[in-house]
């Protein structure tokens, strides 16, 4: 009996085990296979370079999706990490423990908040801001950017939190026997010692922007264009998918999967950037 | 030493983050100006929908957007997927202009006359709304029973009531009701217009729930492809969201006219605009005119 069990939970691990993997490769699978006859179809260099999206007149184009994806995620980041990294330090190394049991909730809270609710959030505040002040309609880089901003605080909170959490008291405690201040001691000796488990962080903050679709759809203007000014509409790469996706029959079809497919390579290598630089911290 | 570099890489990321931000801030001002209250001048925000969205491909066509089978929407225009953040777009942008499926609109939002005229129900049953379009069953040279009574239930009284209630306009003002017949069953297929075939899934449904022996098929495959199917004989009825043509015509197909469908050119409420004319919503959507 007791061998019994023993062997079906070991078949039950074993299943659950694999479901992901087993997910991953499928996923593989059909992207590759429905994508890259598309790509071949299309050219490589027209599909990646080719500035027009011109779908039903068959102008197959993603350079200003690629650019666009880009640009937005670059902003998030500026505006985001210097924030994130902020609150992280105060978190971790300033803040009562009063102010954190509010403050820990909150930034939790923050991660959890679907997207569409970041979507009509910035929709209906953050475009409006940038209208009044800008002139423009207000749909753009420049409001995709900071409700990216936004969504990537927690992780980049919450993983930079750790990591300066994980560096020894004693490099903290011996800045401080050689005079320092607190705040100095935090800023040079904890900080630097941080600084893989923060740009860990900080990769898989830009994982999480570049593959932000719904919200990122409903300020970024889906314009196919390649952007002139920070305050012009761009489409990303995931909104182009999504946006199209519904009516699209036959090559279109498979160009949005290819566009997937493009989309998958910018995340392959930010995990394995991931992958490297938690690798460094050991 | 070792301090001495991080300082300097910390000062370097300041200055950075200081010049960036006095860029935003001078994007800031340097577009503040145009926004004054007066309307004329400032620059037209265009909300379109995504390629091969139905509503974007009937407007297009009808406003003479498309020229040929190039459509030439600007490419400055703004795209969103669905008709609610169309909506919300223009209402909260007092520059913008779009269009929506008249069954959505609201308050939020105002409608414009085009050609002086208004969008109202009555005028489309009128006909003379420009922007609006028909929705069809076509028929080939041979149509059996069961379907014949599936358009006469269409057109009746049950058929008209849930074309309203879909959002779309009747085109019968005193359908007679829908004559149950007993013994009714077999197989419609169904094909044609995306745009369409939403109603028509409703009628089906409808209709199969008073002929439970009838099954009713529904395939969306575009208004011309369920034309061809019909002439064909592919299926047994083809949905179209346009008029026929004089080639579709002259190979024996009809078709009939069971619902219309408006659509609404919207623009922000604070926006003093009340009418536009065909031409002039072409001129905007095109990008020849790019300020109010």
């Amino acid at each position: 009996m007791n061998i019994f069990s023993e062997k079906t939970m070991k078949l039950v691990f074993t299943l659950s085990a694999t479901v992901s993997i087993f997910a991953v490769i499928v996923i593989c699978f059909f992207l590759f296979e429905q994508g890259f006859p598309a790509i071949g179809e299309i050219g490589v260099l027209d599909f990646l370079t080719g500035t027009v999206w011109k779908p039903l007149e068959g102008q197959f184009g993603i350079f200003p999706m690629i650019v666009g994806s880009i640009y937005v995620t670059a902003g998030a980041i500026i505006i985001g990490v210097p924030v994130g990294l902020l609150c992280a330090v105060f978190m971790a190394k300033f803040c009562p423990s009063g102010i954190y049991r509010i403050m820990k909730p909150a930034v939790d809270l923050l991660a959890g908040i679907p997207s569409i609710v970041y979507g009509f959030f910035a929709l209906m505040v953050i475009v409006p801001v940038v209208q009044t002040l800008t002139g423009t309609s207000g749909k753009g880089i420049l409001s995709a950017s900071i409700m990216l901003a936004i969504m990537i605080l927690p992780t980049i909170v919450s993983v930079s939190e750790a990591a300066i959490r994980a560096v020894p008291e004693s490099y903290y405690e011996g800045s401080l026997a050689l005079g320092a201040t607190h705040e100095r001691s935090v800023f040079f000796a904890t900080l630097p010692a941080a600084k893989s488990g923060i740009m860990a962080g900080v990769v898989l903050g830009i994982g999480r922007a570049i593959g932000e679709t719904m919200a990122v759809s409903m300020v970024a203007g889906n314009q196919p264009i390649l952007p002139d000014s920070i305050l012009s509409g761009v489409r990303t790469m995931t909104a182009n998918v999504i946006i199209e996706m519904g009516y699209a029959e036959g090559l279109h079809r498979e160009a949005l999967i290819a566009t997937a497919v493009v989309l998958f390579v910018f995340i392959l290598i930010i995990n394995i950037s991931f992958s490297l630089l938690k690798r460094g911290n050991k | 030493m070792k301090k001495n570099k991080i300082m300097n890489g910390i000062k370097k990321i300041a200055a950075s983050a200081l010049a960036l931000t006095m860029v935003f801030a001078m994007t800031a001002c340097g577009g503040n100006k145009t926004n004054g209250q007066d309307q004329s001048g400032n620059p037209i925000t265009v909300v379109s929908r995504e390629d091969g969205s139905g509503t974007r491909g009937a407007f297009t066509e009808l406003m003479g957007i498309m020229a040929g089978d190039v459509d030439n929407t600007t490419p400055k225009a703004e795209i969103s997927q669905s008709t609610s953040v169309v909506m919300a777009t223009v209402s909260g942008n007092k520059n913008a202009i779009g269009y929506i499926s008249l069954a959505s609109m609201d308050d939020s939002v105002k409608a414009i006359k085009v050609d002086g005229v208004e969008p109202t129900v009555e005028n489309i049953k009128a006909g003379v709304y420009p922007v609006s379009r028909p929705f069809l069953v076509v028929t080939g040279k041979k149509t059996d029973e069961l379907t014949k009574d599936f358009i006469a239930f269409i057109m009746s009284k049950e058929g008209q009531t849930i074309i309203e209630e879909d959002g779309c306009i009747s085109v019968k003002n005193e359908a007679k009701a829908y004559e149950t017949r007993s013994g009714l069953k077999g197989k419609i297929s169904v094909g044609g217009s995306t745009s369409v075939a939403p109603v028509m899934q409703k009628l089906a449904d409808a209709y199969k729930a008073i002929n439970p022996e009838v099954e009713i098929e529904i395939q969306q495959t575009g208004s011309g492809a369920g034309i061809t199917s019909t002439i064909e004989g592919a299926v047994n009825l083809g949905m179209s969201s346009r008029e026929l043509k004089d080639e579709e015509l002259a190979k024996g197909v009809k078709g009939e006219t069971i619902a219309m469908d408006g659509i609404a050119v919207i623009v922000n409420k604070e926006n003093t605009t009340e009418d536009l004319t065909s031409e002039q919503i072409r001129q905007i959507f095109t990008g020849e005119v790019t300020e109010w």
